[in-house]
């Protein structure tokens, strides 16, 4: 999509209702195996957040705007390592909720690649809770 | 090819004399990243456009206190560096409305190395 449509798609008034009926938040799930610096996280978290928007941008411009407006509600939770990453990548997909991934460059602290942090969300609170709702907070 | 050095870069900005937990730091410089680069949009989308397809590069840093975070968010108006400060709702850590970290840019990488180049990464 060019930024013209995502432009429009953000500010153009809806025709069709599939808006969230309850608050919709983000989860970001940091790998913490990687034992990443907390500036590294806070920046890696940051991608994950910009990277989730523009995709629920495009995908679900109802739940982006419910997000949006309501603060921009988002948790920060703890993954082991990259393959429990991948085990909550698969649930939140079952259950149809918008997943993003971040891969590090690998400029610093960590091998290129690594899978650092999955995006959950914007999702309503209660879709959330059986896949996130055992883990910890950061 | 640009050099590195004309890539866009986004800084986040933490106001370190509120001892934040890890990830609140975290959340709350998504929310810088998220605001800034949603008013940069508006602002200069190609910018936009160029930093997300060079990697969407941030570094985040310290500040002493809010009064180091509101100085650099002036010089960055002054000088058409877009700017946001992240007001936190206070439900866990602080205090309703406490200004926690500034998101500046996306912006041309020298212009921002320039207001933050003193600082030191979070």
């Amino acid at each position: 999509m060019g930024l013209r449509s995502f432009i429009h798609s953000m500010t153009a008034p809806r025709t069709q209702g599939n808006a969230p009926e309850e608050e919709v938040k983000m989860v970001l799930v940091v790998n913490h195996g990687l034992k990443m610096g907390k500036g590294k996280i806070a920046a890696q978290v940051g991608h994950g957040a910009v990277i989730a928007t523009m995709k629920a941008g495009k995908e679900r411009p109802a739940y982006l705007e419910s997000w949006l407006s309501s603060g921009q509600k988002k948790i920060c939770v703890k993954g082991t390592d990259a393959a429990h990453l991948e085990r909550l990548e698969q649930e939140a997909k079952e259950l149809n909720i918008l997943t993003a991934r971040v891969h590090d460059a690998g400029h610093t602290q960590i091998p290129s690649g690594s899978f650092t942090i999955l995006v959950l969300g914007p999702a309503e609170e209660a879709k959330l809770e059986p896949v996130t709702g055992a883990l910890k907070l950061l | 090819m640009a050099s590195t050095l004309d890539e866009p870069t986004m800084a986040l900005i933490v106001r370190h004399d509120l001892k934040l937990s890890a990830g609140k730091v975290a959340v709350q410089c998504a929310h810088a990243a998220v605001s800034c680069t949603l008013n940069a949009k508006k602002s200069n989308g190609r910018l936009v456009e160029r930093w997300r397809q060079s990697g969407a590069r941030k570094i985040c840093l310290k500040a002493e206190d809010l009064a180091e975070l509101q100085r650099l968010a002036g010089q960055a108006q002054s000088v058409g560096i877009v700017s946001y400060l992240v007001k936190d709702a206070g439900h866990t850590e602080v205090e309703p409305g406490t200004i926690t970290v500034l998101g500046l840019g996306p912006g041309p990488r020298r212009a921002i190395d320039a207001l933050v180049g003193e600082l030191k990464p979070y």
